[in-house]
């Protein structure tokens, strides 16, 4: 699995400043099996636009991504994504949800409640099977978020600021939760965030945008599993930190 | 102060226990009023009959069979035409909000028919299908099916942009994400739609029978006025006014309160 997205470049019209705004320019990179990137940058540098133009939710102006070396056309079900919103289901128990993207592959009803309920097992929700997401709090509806993008097994899994929108405590956990899944599973992952101590934390590389280009590219070789209350007293996580910080304060 | 309280602790325990109470309760002030103006002969009787006369003419047509014969008319014609409003109605508009070019070719011919009201179709509709069933069922589909198109498109547009991304990087062809994501999540505006085009449809229903009439509650108000009995005409409208509470209050405003409630989605 290789996804390699090469001169990318997305243009907008803008009808009120009736003029044309580039958000990404010749944006290259490339993400291999198992990687975990973690791309920052201030607002407006691109990020959520790239990620949209990865899933295939916007079509791009220019350059090409490949996925396994097939260009990319529309949303599909080899890249799963995990929404700042959450993007639950309202009207489907959070088990028809996390089985959703397995009942489109037309896997039968008992095999996809299995297996739904067993990555409800591995976020700690197996008794909210039969519950609606309105009634879940935000934690536990972007657990179901992050399970149900996965339970789909996509080649590349793309989370958009999934947890900009929980409180900072519940933050931590996640993000602690997801390391650990990380680690199980080995999923490869895009995730967006403008949190530096978070995109450091999670990943194994960081990618800093500017202005829709590639700033800077810093691999963390952080030792797993990785824990808070430890990696706050770690030098090289705070050597790390200190630089993607420095960079995304120049970009 | 204290026995007012009382008496409305009372009262909201009762509502509580019995919620029929609470509908009935506001109704007693209207028909003290009423018995008393008839009682004191403020107009005559012929004009004006007592809430007894009317109870006791909806005993004699009830007996007679004419008012349950007349009721069901009118159900069944306001059920027919709902059925082919719905039909109609919900794909039409999830065509329309789905669709750029659906939009643009049919929202300008929406809204020009919507102008024309139903009661203005009657008289080409009378030449067209004559005074019967088919007159009386294009007038009914008519006005429903306005109301269920507008909110469904609307219910459409308030659905989140993500939710059908989600479904579609998920797998889901554009018809899944019809089946799965647009229509539930446009449903409880739908049904919104439904309750609006129901109450004008019955509304409808009743200037139709008046009109084209050989049967129904509308019928009966109106050969009640060439007979001058004015007691069948407040009887009617009593009729009207109860089984449409009935259908709004007990059936649609659950049902509608129901899908959004337990999704946790406020329709406006």
């Amino acid at each position: 699995m290789t996804l390699s997205i090469q001169n990318l470049e997305k243009t907008y019209f803008n009808p009120y400043a009736d003029a044309h705004v580039t958000v990404i320019r010749d944006l290259s990179l490339t993400v291999e099996r198992g990687e975990f990137v973690s791309v920052v940058g201030p607002s407006g540098c691109g990020k959520t636009t790239m990620l949209n133009m990865i899933a295939g939710f916007i079509p791009r102006s220019g350059g090409d991504i490949l996925l396994n070396g097939k260009s990319v056309s529309g949303p599909g079900a080899d890249r799963g994504v995990v929404f700042q919103s959450f993007a639950l289901f309202p009207w489907k128990t959070v088990l028809d949800n996390v089985g959703f993207g397995l009942r489109m592959k037309g896997v039968p009803k008992s095999e996809r409640d299995r297996i739904a309920r067993e990555y409800l097992t591995l976020v700690g929700l197996a008794e909210a099977a039969n519950r609606y997401p309105n009634e879940l709090s935000g934690g536990m509806q972007q657990r179901v978020g992050v399970i149900r993008a996965l339970a789909n097994e996509p080649d590349v899994l793309l989370m958009d600021e999934p947890f900009a929108s929980v409180d900072a405590q519940t933050r931590m956990t996640l993000q602690e939760e997801l390391t650990r899944i990380w680690q199980e599973r080995r999923p490869t992952v895009i995730f967006i965030t403008h949190d530096v101590p978070e995109a450091v934390f999670l990943a194994t590389r960081v990618v800093v945008l500017s202005k829709g280009r590639v700033l800077d590219d810093i691999a963390v070789d952080l030792p797993q599993p990785r824990v808070w209350d430890r990696l706050v007293h770690d030098d090289r996580f705070k050597t790390i930190s200190a630089r993607v910080l420095q960079q995304v304060r120049l970009a | 102060m204290n026995v007012a309280l009382h008496v409305w602790s009372t009262y909201v325990r009762l509502t509580e226990r019995w919620p029929v109470i609470a509908t009935l309760v506001p109704f007693l002030p209207i028909l003290a009023l009423w018995e008393i103006l008839a009682w004191a002969g403020v107009f005559p009787p012929a004009f004006f009959p007592s809430p007894g006369d009317v109870v006791k003419s909806f005993v004699t047509l009830t007996y007679k069979g004419i008012l349950p014969d007349y009721l069901q008319d009118s159900l069944v014609r306001l059920a027919l035409g709902a059925a082919i409003g719905i039909v109609l109605g919900i794909p039409f508009g999830l065509l329309i909000a789905t669709n750029k070019i659906a939009h643009r070719v049919f929202w300008p011919i929406l809204l020009f028919f919507q102008a024309i009201g139903d009661i203005a179709w009657l008289p080409i509709l009378l030449i067209w299908f004559g005074f019967g069933l088919g007159t009386m069922t294009f007038v009914i589909v008519y006005t429903v099916l306005f109301p269920i198109v507008l909110n469904t498109v609307l219910g459409v547009e308030t659905i989140p942009r993500d939710l059908p991304r989600a479904a579609r990087s998920l797998g889901s062809s554009s018809l899944s994400v019809l089946w799965h994501v647009i229509l539930p999540g446009a449903l409880p505006n739908i049904l919104t739609g439904l309750r609006n085009g129901l109450g004008y449809g019955w509304r409808a229903l009743i200037a139709v029978e008046i009109i084209v009439g050989t049967s129904g509650i509308g019928f009966l108000m109106f050969d009640a006025r060439r007979a001058g009995s004015t007691t069948e005409i407040i009887l009617g409208m009593i009729i009207l006014g109860t089984l449409w509470y009935i259908v709004d209050a007990w059936i649609l405003a659950p049902l509608e309160k129901a899908t959004g409630e337990r999704w946790g989605i406020v329709t406006s």
